[in-house]
């Protein structure tokens, strides 16, 4: 839908900001690959002792190198490119099974309906990251793949929630009952009327469950669980406290991913309060700044 | 369910408890969310007891294979040994007899068994003895953070036009979802490294006795202060957005027109009447929120080497202390199933506007 796209980039700045930040990150980590053979002019900047170790940021190295002598921005920009790929899985696990079980209890109601949303309520209160913790020191030979998927498992109840409540207030409009008496079934109805109507919310749902995911990540590596030979955002932070980076002073290593992590946010946020102020006009000027 | 007797039709009398229930909504109500909670706790306790005993790889298949490769002398590990384990730790039988094992154990006997970080003490021990380090950082972190993010959130509202107002909400935005952790890992480097007015670990000086002297007061408070200040920022914040979103549609409202034409302060105004009804908004969100604030917290206490309960819990996973990790996991979803129940319970009383019968 090309024109909701424009007006929702007309819209607000903050939704202009935020798809901006959002389109470079993913521009970013798509060309991570060219980005650090450019950085290593020749060789892989991220070999161990490619260069010396903990060189402090240079003209040749932005961010300067780790422990074992890895460019720092090379790392980051490939942090980048796998924290956001976990968080893309995970995010589309979540929303279809949130699409699924929120369209279904909001559609169909009555006993499916109190039944669903108990289930949902219920994984709600559970507290996912003891368990995703416990799982991921477990497996043995977790893949980032694995990873993505358990989180995924986990998160669908928000987006669950947020679908199903928006279903309650569409069922009855008259174009539902429409398609309805034109004898369209539960499915057609779902797919051909709910689901166009809501894609803002599906949206703001997978990017919502995304970065969640991508943080849930970043929250098992930084105690140091999960996959061990891959390089990514939450690793780094990981390997900061562990390597004893913040008493010797080398901040590049855990500020870089912390930016970068905090901006993605940010956009996200602001797409976020930039939608719900075009389609809540009564909170425009309340929600933000 | 149960209406109000005025409503009630007069046909239908009611007798015995359905009589005294209808005279009596809260106890209605209390009673029927207890049910709930009852049925969310044993709900959840269930899928966290799938979750580890069907996924491969869990913890229980990883216990065993260590136990396995214990050869000592070339011996291996006996039958009997293994055996013997499996019937401490509940592990033999059907996954059935597994479960009403690992019911009886968390809310019967409520002893969870031997822990394997110190065997034999039993695992509740290492649980209730972490507990009031979690409760009281987390406690202390909220009920901070909720104060200032009030006054602060309702200076924003009240005075949005101006630029200290705006500046303030948009740095409430930028910081009011990012993760406690990665704020902890800053506030390391500068405050405790950088320039060392905070120890960076542990939750007290271990030269003084643990008894309630000045000197080790003194010394939880400076150690509790960065693992606190993580958190009651990423809260501050977030209480100023809800607490600002809230307070600025009720400015123009003709009660407080109406209250400031009395003649009362302005100070009295906004306390009494602008910000009272946005306690209970903000109440039920940290009922919302607990969740996350307990799962963000384990990771702080990692990073504090803090002695609370997340961190208990990751060295019980570190240690395959599996009797520790189910106790750990379940005592964190019961606190979270319980702080809901008792704001539940506690709001009508909070408000008198809500409708607890239906």
């Amino acid at each position: 839908m090309p024109r909701g796209f424009v007006s929702l980039w007309r819209s607000s700045g903050k939704v202009r900001f935020g798809l901006t930040v959002i389109v470079a990150m993913v521009v970013l980590a798509l060309l991570s690959e060219p980005i650090a053979a450019r950085i290593g002019n020749g060789k892989d900047p991220l070999e161990i002792t490619a260069y010396q170790p903990w060189l402090v940021p240079s003209a040749a190295h932005p961010l300067g190198t780790d422990r074992y002598g890895r460019d720092l921005l090379a790392m980051t920009v490939k942090g980048l490119a796998s924290s956001l790929e976990v968080g893309v899985i995970a995010g589309i696990c979540a929303t279809v099974f949130g699409i699924v079980v929120g369209f279904v209890a909001g559609y169909k109601g009555g006993w499916i309906d109190s039944t669903l949303a108990t289930i949902t309520d219920m994984f709600l209160v559970v507290p996912t990251l003891p368990i995703l913790l416990t799982m991921s020191a477990y497996m043995r030979n977790i893949t980032l793949f694995h990873v993505a998927v358990i989180i995924g498992a986990f998160a669908w109840p928000f987006a669950a929630r947020t679908l199903r409540s928006q279903v309650l207030t569409l069922r009855s409009r008259p174009y539902v009952d429409l398609a309805r008496t034109t004898k369209m079934n539960d499915v057609e109805i779902i797919f051909q009327e709910l689901v166009p109507n809501l894609l803002p919310y599906i949206g703001v749902g997978f990017a919502t469950s995304t970065l969640g995911a991508i943080f849930a990540l970043v929250g098992i590596e930084v105690i140091g669980f999960g996959p061990t030979d891959v390089i990514d955002l939450g690793m780094m932070v990981n390997w900061a406290i562990t390597w004893g980076a913040l008493s010797l002073g080398a901040w590049p290593i855990f500020v870089a991913p912390i930016f970068v992590l905090s901006l993605l946010l940010l956009a996200i946020l602001l797409v976020n309060i930039g939608l719900e102020e075009t389609y809540n006009p009564r909170l425009r000027q309340v929600a933000g700044a | 369910m149960a209406s109000a007797a005025i409503t009630a039709p007069a046909e239908t009398p009611r007798v015995g408890v359905r009589r005294w229930l209808a005279d009596h909504p809260y106890a209605a109500y209390a009673i029927r969310r207890t049910a709930l909670f009852v049925l969310t706790l044993w709900g959840a306790l269930t899928v966290t007891f799938l979750f580890f005993h069907l996924i491969p790889g869990d913890p229980i298949t990883a216990f065993i294979a260590t136990l396995e490769q214990q050869n000592i002398y070339g011996v291996e590990a006996g039958k009997e040994a293994i055996e013997h384990y499996k019937e401490l730790f509940g592990l033999n039988g059907s996954l059935f007899d597994q479960y009403v094992f690992y019911l009886r154990q968390l809310l019967i006997t409520r002893d969870l068994g031997p822990s394997l970080i110190n065997f034999p003490t039993p695992a509740q021990v290492a649980i209730y003895r972490a507990l009031p380090w979690t409760i009281g950082l987390l406690g202390l972190s909220v009920i901070i953070s909720w104060v200032f993010g009030v006054a602060l959130g309702a200076f924003a509202g009240l005075r949005r036009n101006t630029a200290a107002s705006q500046w303030l909400t948009n740095v409430a935005i930028s910081l009011s979802h990012v993760p406690n952790y990665l704020i902890a890992v800053i506030l390391v480097f500068i405050f405790a490294y950088r320039l060392a007015w905070f120890p960076p670990t542990a939750a007290y000086d271990p030269h003084y006795e643990k008894a309630f002297t000045l000197e080790f007061i003194g010394s939880v408070i400076q150690h509790g202060f960065l693992p606190a200040l993580s958190l009651v920022i990423v809260f501050t914040c977030r209480d100023l957005l809800s607490t600002r979103t809230l307070i600025v549609p009720t400015l123009g409202d003709d009660y407080l027109t109406f209250a400031e034409a009395k003649g009362l302060r302005r100070g009295h105004v906004i306390r009494q009447y602008a910000l009272r009804n946005c306690y209970l908004p903000l109440i039920t969100g940290i009922a919302i929120q607990l969740g996350f604030v307990v799962s963000g917290n384990v990771i702080v206490e990692n990073i504090f080497n803090y002695p609370g309960i997340g961190n208990l819990l990751v060295q019980a996973i570190r240690t395959l202390d599996y009797n520790t990790i189910q106790g750990v996991v379940a005592m964190i979803t019961f606190m979270v199933l319980l702080a809901n129940l008792v704001i539940d319970l506690a709001l009508p009383f909070l408000d008198p506007r809500v409708k607890y019968w239906r």
